[in-house]
């Protein structure tokens, strides 16, 4: 799934009409490791974990999505949100009306959820894509903060009448309802892995096609991609919507993950921690927003089980941020299995010099 | 609209938060001009600075003139320490890339402070400035000396400031390294020193700030932290350069933000204020704008 450093390597593969390319046998085992990794993760794992790292892995997966969003617009296309929850938030809203509002089955709210988001995604992109690199950044924070304090006073729709249904007076507050065909956790992790595994596809095909080159372009320079006759406006946002639509996909199911939703649970800082993790993981592989999502709710409740506190994970981010920015721009993903290839290499020669020295 | 005065002592409260949004607006200018990095843990070095001068205070018994000379130093050797350290290394990245790496500073001292001022189950903390309590009313507002002290430093260190980048040597060389690093290095300004200069006095800004605003509105790490992002707006609105315009723009969000308070239909979105204030700046002043090909806007 991981493709080089975008750029270079994207416009390489890029073969005349027709020529149908044979899977190399790299290729065949990575595809293979992927689908037995994807079917345990999907089959065996639920049956090997307690409920309470059910749950956490189905936050996994909501987040993966969130991360594969940010991955695209920051890795791929080198726009920097520092937005991202708040997205994730409007998401989660709509989701969330729309389930209390209808009858309707699960994923075609989902689907809806993410169009809304999408819409909303835009509706902000399109006056920021005026702005450039830091400018951009600043501003999606901005806009967070400004989406933040409104729902801190519109609050989550909780079973109530009128266009927020919210009903401050609600003794009892009916939970959000998951799809009948997802009603535990397990089977709920289950659906929540399902849908994100087809948003990684989706992300997937963007990168392999027209869209994937254009935004390796414009990452490259824009005004060079806007010579070469891209219409950077457009794709730019072409951007924003994937991002914006898959995060609100996620934040769908982020509302049946948890029944209820409190608009504390969305906050500003969150954004930023999210970037962290998401440079961390790893922007340039799609495996880089999985492992993100792990560093970003798996962890802290494995520290948690063990009483460590989640501020040694704070920490940490900021320590990798740091780490990430000066000397491996790739992220985890990237750097572990090259660390670990090296570190076998030289583990052999050591041997093999040992074994060396032993003889005479 | 509620009468005239309720207003009253509300704009007393929001020059004062205004003077201080202007104090921490010109310290992230003058960093930004003269390194190129947006120092988003500015708000988080205060409150490092706050807290431990708070511990000094009530658990040490140390005279409150020292808790707060500490707090102004501890947030100056953060900057200076951070600066030295990856101003170097991250020099010739992007000026988002800068940006970000401040932001792992940001993460890493506020775990640091939620975990030793631990925030849940604890009392309240408060620290206080003698001035608090002395003071004089205008009309029938009561103004303290704190927040005559907040907007007199907001407008004394814009002045300052202002002077020193347009008369003083060292700041005729932040504005050269502002144009271009390079250039400036062949001409024989001595550029890490002159960095190493700028760092040091936004630490300190940064720890005065944090010190008035521990007073003015909590003394909380998280919110201490945050509040960076407020003051962001009105260097945002400023384009990262102009001085005048932070402080205009700096007083115009304290203001507002406090002005909304007694009106009931927008009481609970005057914390937007900044960010509208933020948004509209920047789309409004981007209108007329072609693609920049220089290293300075990319």
């Amino acid at each position: 799934m991981s493709e080089g450093h975008g750029g270079a390597a994207t416009l390489e593969r890029a073969r005349p009409a027709g020529v149908r390319r044979r899977l190399t046998r790299p290729q065949l085992v990575k595809w293979g490791v992927t689908t037995v990794l994807l079917l345990f993760v999907l089959l065996g794992l639920p049956q090997l974990m307690s409920l309470y790292y059910v749950d956490t892995m189905t936050q996994v997966a909501v987040y993966s999505m969130v991360a594969v969003g940010l991955g695209v617009l920051v890795g791929r296309v080198g726009l920097v949100s520092l937005g991202q929850v708040a997205v994730l938030a409007i998401g989660a809203w709509s989701a969330a009306r729309l389930l209390f509002a209808t009858t309707q089955p699960y994923p075609l709210i989902l689907l809806e959820a993410g169009l809304i988001t999408m819409v909303a995604g835009v509706a902000i992109g399109l006056p920021a894509l005026r702005l450039r690199g830091l400018y951009l950044a600043l501003i999606t924070l901005m806009l967070a903060g400004g989406i933040t304090v409104v729902l801190a006073t519109v609050n989550f729709p909780n079973g109530g009448h009128g266009f927020l249904g919210y009903n401050g007076s609600l003794l009892h507050i009916p939970p959000i309802r998951r799809p009948s065909f997802a009603a535990s956790d397990p089977a709920y992790y289950r659906f929540s892995v399902i849908i994100a595994i087809l948003m990684f596809a989706l992300v997937f095909a963007h990168i392999k096609t027209k869209p994937g080159r254009a935004w390796a372009a414009i990452r490259q320079s824009e005004p060079a991609a806007l010579a070469a006759g891209i219409n950077t406006t457009l794709y730019k946002l072409w951007a924003f919507a994937l991002a914006s639509f898959i995060t609100g996909v996620a934040g769908g199911v982020l509302a049946g993950a948890i029944h209820y939703l409190y608009s504390i649970g969305f906050p500003t800082q969150d954004s930023i921690t999210l970037l962290a993790v998401v440079l961390m993981g790893g922007v340039y592989s799609l495996w880089g927003a999985v492992v993100a999502a792990l560093l970003y709710q798996f962890l802290p409740a494995l520290l948690n089980n063990w009483g460590v506190s989640a501020d040694w994970l704070i920490i940490l981010f900021g320590i990798g941020v740091l780490q990430v920015l000066t000397t491996a721009p790739a992220g985890l993903a990237d750097q572990v299995p090259r660390d670990l290839a090296r570190l076998g290499r030289r583990l052999r020669r050591a041997a093999a010099r040992g074994s060396r020295a032993e003889a005479p | 609209m509620p009468p005239w005065a309720e207003f009253e002592p509300f704009i007393v409260s929001g020059l004062a938060l205004g003077g201080v949004y202007a104090l921490s607006g010109v310290g992230l200018v003058v960093l930004y001009r003269a390194t190129g990095v947006l120092y988003l843990a500015f708000g988080a070095v205060g409150a490092l600075g706050a807290l431990i001068a708070w511990s000094l205070i009530t658990k040490a018994g140390t005279p409150g003139w020292a808790g707060w000379l500490v707090c102004v130093a501890v947030a100056a050797a953060v900057t200076l320490g951070y600066g030295l350290l990856f101003g170097p290394a991250l020099a010739k990245r992007d000026p988002l890339v800068k940006a970000v790496a401040t932001i792992g500073l940001t993460l890493v001292l506020y775990g640091a402070m939620d975990l030793l001022w631990t925030t849940s189950g604890g009392q309240a903390r408060s620290l206080t400035l003698p001035t608090d309590n002395g003071g004089f009313t205008v009309g029938t507002v009561q103004v303290t000396w704190t927040q005559v002290i907040a907007l007199g430093a907001g407008v004394v260190l814009t002045v300052a400031t202002a002077a020193f980048l347009r008369y003083s040597k060292l700041g005729t060389a932040m504005r050269a390294m502002a144009n271009d690093r390079e250039i400036t290095a062949t001409l024989g300004v001595p550029v890490r020193r002159v960095e190493a200069a700028a760092w040091l006095g936004c630490g300190v800004l940064a720890g005065v700030a944090g010190l008035l605003l521990a007073d003015l509105v909590a003394l909380d790490a998280t919110t201490l932290t945050f509040l960076v992002i407020s003051s962001l707006a009105a260097v945002l609105v400023a384009r990262l350069r102009s001085i005048p315009l932070t402080f205009a723009a700096a007083i115009v969000v304290g203001l507002l933000h406090d002005l909304l308070t007694p009106i009931v239909a927008l009481t609970n979105y005057r914390d937007m204020t900044p960010f509208v204030i933020a948004a509209i700046g920047l789309l409004v002043m981007s209108r007329h704008r072609v693609i920049a090909i220089s290293r300075e806007e990319a």
